[in-house]
């Protein structure tokens, strides 16, 4: 698989694409520490090196689906995967070259933009102190989603020989994937009570005199699954990254595993189909 | 006689659709096998399941002699080329980075080779220019190329020449010649363009719905299909006597009609005939061309290309 590997690799060095998204990344973090630092001093709020700064891995959603979709697209459309099985390399190692190369690209657009945000943070900004710890589980989270989403990607670019519709169906996913997260997240943010009168004291004050049990607020096992699926989906753990700040540490965990199961079974379920399908 | 591929009772079915029905085929090492047959007769299945690309049915073939049910088909894959369908290259490299990804992907240490192939098929000039560019004979010049990088000796072209102009035609044929001459490499070209293909093969396997119809070498289809006579006469045994007796080959086909195979006096025929009683009623000369030999094999009128 190592001389896969290195022809991919080599591949992925000449793409086009993938060097617009490795400059798109990097402008897009020192934009985003520039607006930040600009707000901050506006608003004269303290300025932190380390806000803003898994911001990347919203971006990264839509850009891993698109990418692996072009560059696994285009060995069908090229036809070069033949060349590949022509001279007996295994699909195993084909698909399993394809993943590692796809999860790589992930994590050099992630480089791209935390080299540009640091690069622009420390002078703008200084080095302060952080929670290191949270910033590490969150920076390891991501790498494990990242490998989800590009797991997720594969396997749909390995089994569709149409690079159009493999880019249609990726993109499509990730928006209906999105589309889910939001919505578990607004139900399981719903407020338990809700202020049912409001009224105005002597003074003029408004004031709420009773609280109301809010119907929708979901409870018991049906707010267990939506929390399930809130860990679960990786555009929600996408989000929860983007916010940058971990509530709970055993979340994130439970989150890394999760991704790290849907990148298992997904490759698994790939490699699979893969194995037995007709190429032509 | 060593073969490098051959097949046995090869199958392959698409769901309801037998693209490969109880197929055979034998390529003699060093040939130039042309393997031919009508628009969905099976040829690019046979050559997908030879390449990898897809898996029998049922039935087995062999490479080398190595079944492919055989855990070592892999390492006899690393001895074979192929272009199959359209060149397999990426369209947004040049032609010299498309052959050092396949360097890679084979495994090469070294890309010495690399203007050694491109001069070889003709495109040691083009420098920068992506292969998106290159015109379709180029396309199908670096396929070759790319197929020639891991050095095989069998190359699978499947229709090398189609969408070629008569130029880029030219240049593939004295390319595959080249190279079967200079390097020994056996050649399996599935075509319908016979004229083309009768100019290469010293080998042909004719193909009909999924099944081998017939394998003949270039040497004995030149004998079948050797220039001849054809008389039509009111009484064939008055023929076959006189034609005996002038010691002459033929062959009869009908009760009224013959092939002779040599020079014919029609004087001294038409006298002999005459005096067994036999009247001829038209004589035409007559050369059997690879079409006409496909044709009457395969049964021109029931095509529904």
């Amino acid at each position: 698989m190592s001389r896969l590997l290195s022809a991919d690799l080599a591949r992925l060095r000449k793409s086009i694409f993938f060097k617009l998204c490795v400059i798109g990344m990097f402008l897009f973090g020192i934009y985003m520490k520039v607006m930040d630092y600009v707000s901050c001093t506006q608003y004269g709020f303290t300025v932190s090196l380390f806000s803003m700064l898994t911001i990347y891995m919203f971006v990264l959603v839509f850009m891993i689906p698109a990418f692996v979709s072009l560059f696994v697209g285009a060995e069908y459309s090229d036809g070069t995967i033949r060349n590949k099985l022509i001279i007996g390399h295994t699909r195993l190692s084909i698909y399993l070259s394809n993943l590692i190369t796809g999860v790589a690209a992930a994590l050099i657009f992630t480089a791209a933009y935390l080299i540009a945000g640091l690069a622009v943070g420390i002078p703008l900004c200084g080095v302060s102190e952080a929670n290191y710890r949270e910033l590490v589980s969150l920076f390891l989270l991501s790498i494990v989603t990242m490998t989800a989403i590009a797991s997720l990607s594969t396997l749909i670019g390995m089994l569709c020989q149409s690079r159009a519709v493999t880019a249609v169906v990726n993109i499509l996913a990730v928006l209906f994937l999105l589309v889910m997260s939001i919505y578990v997240s607004a139900r399981l943010n719903e407020p338990e009570y809700y202020q049912s009168i409001t009224t105005m004291t002597d003074d003029g004050s408004i004031q709420d005199v009773a609280e109301e049990k809010n119907p929708t607020y979901l409870r018991g096992t049906e707010r267990k699954v939506y929390e399930f699926f809130n860990e679960f989906i990786p555009t929600s753990q996408a989000v929860a990254i983007t916010q940058g700040s971990v509530s709970d540490y055993s979340s994130v965990a439970r989150m890394a595993g999760y991704s790290a199961g849907i990148a298992v079974v997904s490759t698994a379920v790939g490699i699979f189909v893969f194995r037995r399908k007709d190429i032509k | 006689m060593e073969y490098v591929l051959t097949a046995e009772s090869l199958s392959k079915q698409y769901k309801n659709f037998k693209a490969l029905n109880d197929f055979s085929i034998h390529v003699p090492k060093g040939s130039i096998y042309g393997f031919i047959g009508k628009n969905g007769a099976g040829k690019t299945t046979l050559i997908r399941l030879v390449c990898g690309l897809q898996s029998p049915t049922s039935g087995s073939y062999a490479l080398y002699g190595v079944p492919n049910t055989d855990s070592g088909i892999a390492r006899s894959r690393r001895r074979m080329g192929a272009v199959v369908e359209t060149p397999s290259i990426y369209t947004d490299m040049t032609a010299e980075d498309n052959l050092k990804e396949q360097f890679r992907i084979i495994g090469l240490p070294s890309f010495d080779d690399i203007p050694v192939l491109l001069d070889l098929v003709g495109l040691s000039d083009t420098g920068k220019k992506k292969a998106k560019h290159f015109s379709l004979g180029m396309k199908q010049r670096l396929g070759i190329a790319i197929a020639l990088a891991g050095s095989p000796d069998f190359l699978i072209l499947d229709e090398p020449v189609n969408g070629l102009d008569p130029q880029g035609i030219i240049e593939m044929r004295e390319l595959i010649l080249k190279l079967n001459r200079e390097r020994g490499i056996t050649f399996l070209i599935s075509s319908h363009i016979l004229d083309e293909l009768s100019r290469l093969a010293t080998h042909y396997g004719f193909i009909d719905s999924g099944h081998m119809i017939r394998e003949i070498s270039a040497a004995d289809l030149d004998a079948a299909c050797r220039k001849c006579v054809r008389v039509q006469v009111s009484d064939i045994h008055a023929l076959t006597r006189v034609l005996d007796e002038m010691h002459m080959d033929y062959n009869i086909f009908s009760d009224t009609m013959a092939d002779i195979f040599a020079k014919v006096n029609i004087s001294q025929l038409a006298i002999a005939l005459a005096d067994q009683g036999c009247d001829i009623i038209s004589v035409s000369e007559r050369e059997e061309s690879l079409e006409s030999y496909y044709v009457n094999l395969i049964g021109g009128g029931k095509h529904n290309e």
